[in-house]
């Protein structure tokens, strides 16, 4: 049984022919199934929960990325599938990294059901497909794996990444690797000016503590404040749905 | 006149760019879970991998990886290490095990003991300390 979470910004009028397409196409491949509203009820979480109990083995969010962490975080440990039908390219990256496409064309890859184990951070509780941001202090220090420490340069950006694009300095992040990667970035001077630098270390699980500065963590795109924050992997956790176009 | 600078400008870039990758890659595949240290980063403790590492910035404790081992010209280490290949241009404090092949670029500094099966040198490179090597006999 098919359970579509509609984020509250597909329900405008702006994406009233587009969702009227979805429906249409969905019914026609036969996985269309109810529907929950995030704007209609408190927490997203309960409905979901009450779905999953009542039989849902498929979870769709319908929106963008943050719709997918709202599904990711209310579905837990629950042995159900997730996917996604981007609405916006914008707030679009995991689903293109999971090779969905856009709109309409996205339920084709649903049916398809190709169905891929990935690995979920978490930092402090929040789950995350993507990536989680924690600005820096002056006193931070990255406790990895009980072992070893890192020291982020003053005038710096850390990143814990499960699943990302390559960029000029790093990888690609992938997401069935069973670990999450601690970058840290920061500039460097040559000859030619500024250059971009990044700190890249995989590991399983971390402390990052700002020496009791309150900073700002975003978690695939959602933002929260904290003091310490523990990291770790849950691998092969979560089984979601993926396109041909997939980038892992 | 300005285009044929800016040409050869773009040339000597890539031809750079080219030279790092190339002195990396050809010092074999770890098993794709590669660790770097940026310059301006500070590690302390004991890091083991089982994959590639890159060092340009500074590190206190010890390195084990069963990868290949880059050590830049801005690096400094006070570390014992341990790897199986390992391309070294900034400053050791520390001993060297390492299984393979050991290059020391001309900037190279280590202060410590090394113990190599194959040793590369280069001129400018300053090494204050015991070099072993495999299969190496006594003189009588």
């Amino acid at each position: 049984m098919y359970y579509y979470v509609y984020d509250d910004f597909v329900q405008g009028q702006k994406y009233e022919r587009e969702m009227a397409l979805v429906e249409t196409r969905l019914t026609d491949l036969e996985i269309a199934g109810k529907i929950a509203r995030l704007a209609l009820f408190r927490d997203p979480k309960e409905s979901i929960h009450e779905a999953i109990q009542a039989g849902a083995k498929t979870i769709i969010a319908v929106g963008n990325d943050q719709t997918l962490r709202h599904v990711i975080d209310a579905v837990s440990d629950a042995e159900v599938v997730i996917g996604i039908i981007p609405m916006t390219k914008e707030n679009n990256m995991i689903a293109e990294i999971l090779g969905i496409p856009l709109g309409v064309a996205a339920c084709d890859v649903i049916s398809q059901r190709m169905v891929s184990s990935l690995d979920i951070g978490v930092v402090s509780g929040h789950r995350f497909l993507y990536s989680a941001l924690i600005q820096t202090s002056p006193e931070m220090k990255i406790i990895c794996e009980d072992h070893f420490t890192l020291f982020p340069p003053k005038k710096s950006v850390v990143e814990v990444r499960n699943m990302t694009f390559a960029d000029k300095v790093t990888r690609a992040a992938n997401p069935t690797d069973g670990k999450i990667e601690i970058v840290i970035r920061n500039e460097g001077r040559s000859i030619f000016g500024h250059k971009s630098l990044a700190t890249l270390v995989p590991l399983k699980q971390a402390v990052i503590s700002t020496g009791g500065t309150t900073v700002d963590l975003t978690v695939d795109g959602e933002l929260f404040e904290g003091e310490e924050f523990h990291v770790s992997v849950l691998p092969s956790r979560m089984k979601v749905i993926t396109g041909k176009e997939r980038k892992f | 006149m300005i285009h044929l600078w800016i040409g050869a400008l773009r040339l000597f870039i890539y031809l750079v760019n080219m030279n790092a990758k190339n002195s990396f890659y050809l010092m074999g595949k770890g098993n794709g879970e590669e660790t770097i240290i940026a310059h301006g980063v500070r590690m302390e403790g004991d890091f083991q991998s089982g994959g590639n590492i890159v060092i340009e910035g500074e590190v206190h404790g010890s390195i084990k990886t069963q990868g290949d081992l880059r050590i830049g010209d801005a690096a400094v280490i006070q570390a014992t290490i341990e790897s199986a290949n390992a391309s070294i241009s900034g400053t050791v404090e520390g001993n060297l095990k390492v299984n393979g092949r050991l290059e020391l670029a001309s900037s190279a500094k280590i202060t410590g003991d090394i113990s190599v099966e194959v040793l590369s040198i280069a001129p400018g490179a300053t090494v204050n300390g015991q070099v072993s090597m495999k299969g190496a006999v006594a003189l009588e």
